[in-house]
């Protein structure tokens, strides 16, 4: 009884959670923002970088081999396998190439939802779902480029910077 | 030297434009501040830019680019290595926020109460600006104009706008007005969410008001006085002959001093009383339909009354103008400047106190609306009550 | 003479506190509530409709974004179902991943709803805390599959890789300060005063009610009953588990924040004995190279974070999407007890009642 009015009346339980409070104050408070050692969880994007785990799953990407060939083979996997349908290939041929070789392979990025089921289907290494993240554009058509566009251009990072506002560095 | 009626005018009208750019300079510093010490006490940094125009953007190095933006960015990034001056990163965000208010535009909603709907926000800005002619920053003259000046040579700068004898009451009577400002908007509104919200801070802030006023009885009591100077003084050399006594001020001058300031946060709707705005309940709660300017009037007076509260306490409680809070001055004698009433040590608890005010924000949750009724009247005003009969039995023991 | 007239207010479907898209038609009497009407739908996207037109492959990436706080734990429903469908067995060691990153996931559920119900409440420091460590779940969720929130992280038959190198140290170094900052959570929150104030006694459901209404999960356990799936159809690795199923008797919000509290320690724990007891061997079965369903009927239930999480199908002959998909929701289910724990209770305890039940409102309406 004593013991539960003297708890109402002095509020231990506040001060405890005024000294954690405080401590964390006084701890962001005592060291700088930029310091090596930091308590605060603040990423400074875009100055500072943002680290990626090597899995991560950012844009779809079309990887060249070494002569500068793309791999697709147009087998058409990854456009069955993906789930929202926005990959659209048309097979056709190039000359001095014996495997199909895609005139078309069109990516409508605004739609994706980077699950990388298309990358996990394809049986010839030929995407990649890169570590790109800064997808912003202006206009929908900036989105579904696929071989021709330049800011969605299958082949290559976006421009970075262009868009975006992280550092090109 | 006596001044004359013109010259008393000119030094009167000084000291007003003093005094409330004080506040009003205080204010967006201390929503800055707000910002800050919250995102510090949750392990984040808050405001640490300000963007530097389109082009600034663009080009993705905000601290980089060369516009007046950009090289405040730049500096502010350099002060991202210093520690503890890192806090001031993001400074010139107060002006930003100011003139966003400014520029905002201004929304009368259409079904609302025009002149009650634009007069409500004055009227609790005027109110919360006025008490601040009663409190006195500084006991005597903050400085001497010098001979040189025209006009006004040799005459006194007062740290107080008007020496009251009757300061408190006129500031109790004067901040309560500011509830009307904050009811009558709440209902020229004409919409549900800020109809709660007036409803709640209508009957908070009535309600508040007797443990608060009793709570500050306390050291008028003790010291006899209603002014802020004097309470300050006497606070400070007046020491009961009897120890006991002399303790007994102290310890409950203590105890007064956090029961005033548990009142004090719910009579400015500050966290854990923060009820009138509620935001995860009320979405804004009296000023959901307020925009722009008017909206500001009610931030603005929110805030001032925030100083006006740590001011109080600082002057009643705390040992006003002189460095020792709760009489302990009377025991120890501090010599020389420490001893003696100076603004620094006034302003100082004003604005740790703020601090305490930011610091609460951001732990503790909020009361609900019947809680908060029975913290007042069955916790609150009883405890009040008894401080006041054990002030009462001090002073006459004295 | 006076005429006194109850005020009809609508909490949301923008409202700071309804956590999403959730519209309350609230009957306010002064602030009492006298009738208390969610009207769900505003995110209906048809996920069971379109998961019939897909394979049961493709089915997985909608279930990430039903109860898009806990996806992991909706992916593992999905792909235990169809694996039951198909009689799959998938190896011992995609078992504990699975386990493992549920339970994770878990924990980041937990903490969302830790965080949104205390700033509900006013405490809103709680909420940064509580993100922090959920940002590093996040994290070993990347490191796992790539992706933090929409996941699509295992597959029928087990998981698409093994776990990456570097992986147990990310989830052990995690572990390490995990119960400290519980411990943290519950010096802000569990004897503060104010916090027992608007929590004891707030919302209010026994365990008969809750179990009349379907209500499953935390909110049960907190009402007095011990049923958790885990424990009673073990599935995953459950059942080569120690841990304890946190009950408490009150049936109150504070009793379902502590009930909350200690499913994250027992998470920890279960994480704990998942990394040391890691068998060996492959995570990926050896699938067929088209599934086809004879006609068949699954029910699969897991205990998400927020409930009994089942996954019902139709398969279809010679099809490689089922005929028919149900998901029975927890958040749909244990939104239903709102009016019962409100009625009669102040517009406050709506917003601690909202944020208690824990719903996810891509959930309720899917
Ligand atoms: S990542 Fe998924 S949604 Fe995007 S293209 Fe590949 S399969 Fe389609
Ligand atoms: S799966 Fe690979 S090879 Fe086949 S079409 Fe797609 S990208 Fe080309």
């Amino acid at each position: 009884m004593a013991s539960s009015l003297l708890r109402t009346l002095i509020p231990f339980d506040i001060y405890g959670g005024m000294k954690l409070t405080g401590k964390y104050f006084g701890k962001v408070l005592l060291q700088s923002n930029r310091g090596t050692k930091r308590t605060h969880i603040v990423v400074e994007y875009p100055e500072t970088p943002v680290t990626l785990m090597p899995r991560y799953r950012g844009r779809l990407q079309m990887i060249k081999d070494e002569q500068g060939e793309i791999k697709c083979v147009c087998c058409l996997a990854c456009e069955k396998i993906c789930p929202t349908q926005v990959i659209t290939i048309e097979k056709g041929k190039k000359e001095g190439r014996k495997t199909p070789y895609p005139t078309r392979y069109d990516f409508e990025m605004e739609r994706c939802i980077f699950c990388e089921f298309c990358v996990e289907s394809c049986g010839f290494d030929s995407i990649i779902l890169n570590h790109q993240f800064e997808l912003a554009a202006y206009n929908r058509e900036d989105f579904s480029h696929g071989t021709e566009g330049v800011f969605q251009n299958m082949y290559d990072l976006t421009p970075v910077g262009h868009y975006s506002v992280a550092s090109e560095e | 030297m006596m001044p004359t009626l013109t010259q008393y005018l000119v030094i009167s009208l000084l000291q007003i434009v003093v005094v409330l750019g004080f506040v009003m300079t205080l204010v967006p510093l201390l929503t800055f501040a707000e910002r800050k010490v919250i995102a510090y006490v949750q392990v984040r940094l808050g405001a640490t830019r300000v963007a530097g125009g389109l082009w600034g953007a663009q080009q993705g190095r905000l601290h980089q680019s060369r516009t007046v933006t950009g090289g405040l960015n730049g500096l502010m990034w350099f002060l991202g290595r210093v520690p503890v001056f890192s806090i001031l990163r993001g400074l010139p965000m107060f002006i930003a926020d100011a003139l966003k208010l400014l520029t905002k535009e201004d929304i009368v909603p259409a079904s609302a109460d025009k002149a009650v709907f634009v007069l409500s926000p004055a009227l609790a800005l005027v109110a919360a600006f006025t008490v601040f002619a009663a409190i006195s920053f500084a006991p005597g003259a903050l400085f001497v104009f010098p001979k040189a000046v025209p006009f006004l040579g040799g005459l006194p700068f007062n740290g107080f706008l008007t020496d009251l004898n009757v300061g408190l009451l006129f500031i109790l009577g004067i901040a309560s007005v500011g509830v009307y400002g904050i009811v009558l908007g709440a209902w020229a509104s004409n919409s549900k969410y800020p109809l709660l919200g007036g409803l709640r801070s209508a009957a908070q802030i009535v309600s508040y008001e007797v443990p608060l006023t009793l709570s500050l009885l306390v050291p008028v009591v003790l010291t006899g006085s209603l002014n802020f100077n004097e309470m300050s003084t006497r606070m400070a050399t007046d020491v009961p002959a009897n120890g006991m006594v002399a303790i007994g001020r102290t310890l409950i001058m203590f105890v007064g001093f956090f029961v005033y300031t548990t009142c004090g946060f719910a009579e400015t709707n500050r966290t854990p009383f923060d009820l009138a705005e509620a935001e995860t309940e009320l979405v804004a709660g009296f000023h959901t339909e307020y925009t722009g300017m008017k909206f500001s009037f009610f931030f603005l007076a929110e805030y001032s009354s925030m100083i006006t509260v740590s001011a109080l306490a600082s002057a009643f409680f705390l040992g006003g103008h002189h460095l020792l809070p709760f009489g302990i001055q009377g025991f120890v004698h501090l010599s020389g400047w420490w001893g003696g009433p100076h603004i620094i040590f006034f302003l100082f608890k004003i604005f740790t106190l703020l601090f305490v005010f930011l610091w609460v924000r951001a732990t503790l949750p909020r009361y609900r609306y019947d809680q908060l009724m029975n913290v007042g009247w069955k916790f609150l005003i009883p405890y009040t009550l008894i401080m006041f009969v054990i002030a009462a039995l001090l002073r006459y023991a004295a | 003479m006076f005429k006194t007239e109850e005020m009809e207010i609508n909490l949301g479907p923008q409202h700071p506190s309804t956590h999403g898209v959730l519209r309350v038609k609230l009957h306010l009497d002064g602030e009492t509530v006298t009738r208390c009407v969610p009207m769900i739908g505003y995110l209906h996207r048809g996920v069971e409709k379109i998961c019939e037109d897909k394979t049961f492959f493709q089915g997985q990436v909608w279930t990430d974004r039903t109860d898009y706080v806990a996806a992991i734990s909706n992916n593992l429903g999905w792909v235990e179902g169809v694996e039951k469908l198909f009689g799959i067995t998938t190896p011992r060691r995609a078992h504990y991943i699975r386990t493992m990153l549920t339970e994770l996931n878990r924990i980041t559920s937990h903490l969302l709803w830790l965080g949104t119900h205390a700033l509900d409440i006013g405490a809103m420091t709680v909420f940064l805390y509580a993100f922090r460590e959920r940002e590093e779940v996040l994290s070993i969720f990347e490191a796992f599959c790539g992706a933090r929130l929409t996941t699509t992280a295992f597959r029928i038959g087990g998981l698409r890789e093994d776990i990456p190198p570097g992986f147990e140290k990310q989830v052990r170094a995690f572990q390490a300060r995990f119960l400290d900052c519980i411990e943290e959570y519950e010096t802000l929150l569990t004897e503060n005063r104010i916090w027992k104030k608007r929590t004891i006694g707030v919302a209010p459901l026994n365990a008969e009610d809750a179990i009349a209404l379907g209500v499953t999960g935390p909110v049960l356990r907190a009402a007095g009953s011990s049923y958790d799936i885990r424990k009673a159809f073990p599935y995953a690795a459950y059942a080569e588990m120690d841990f304890d199923v946190p009950t408490q008797t009150a049936g109150d919000t504070y009793a379902r924040y502590l009930v909350r509290l200690a499913e994250m320690r027992q998470s920890h724990r279960i994480v704990n004995q998942c990394l040391d007891g890691l068998p060996e061997g492959p995570v990926m079965a050896k699938l067929p190279k088209v599934l086809k369903s004879e006609v068949n009927e699954v029910y699969h239930a897991i205990e998400a974070p927020k409930g009994e999480l089942g996954y019902y199908f139709i398969g279809e002959k010679g099809s490689q999407s089922p005929y028919r998909m149900h998901i029975r929701a927890p958040s749909f289910i244990n939104l239903q007890a709102l009016p019962k724990m409100t009625e009669g209770r102040l517009l406050a305890d709506v917003i601690a009642a909202i944020g208690t039940l824990d719903v996810v409102l891509g959930e309720v309406d899917r």
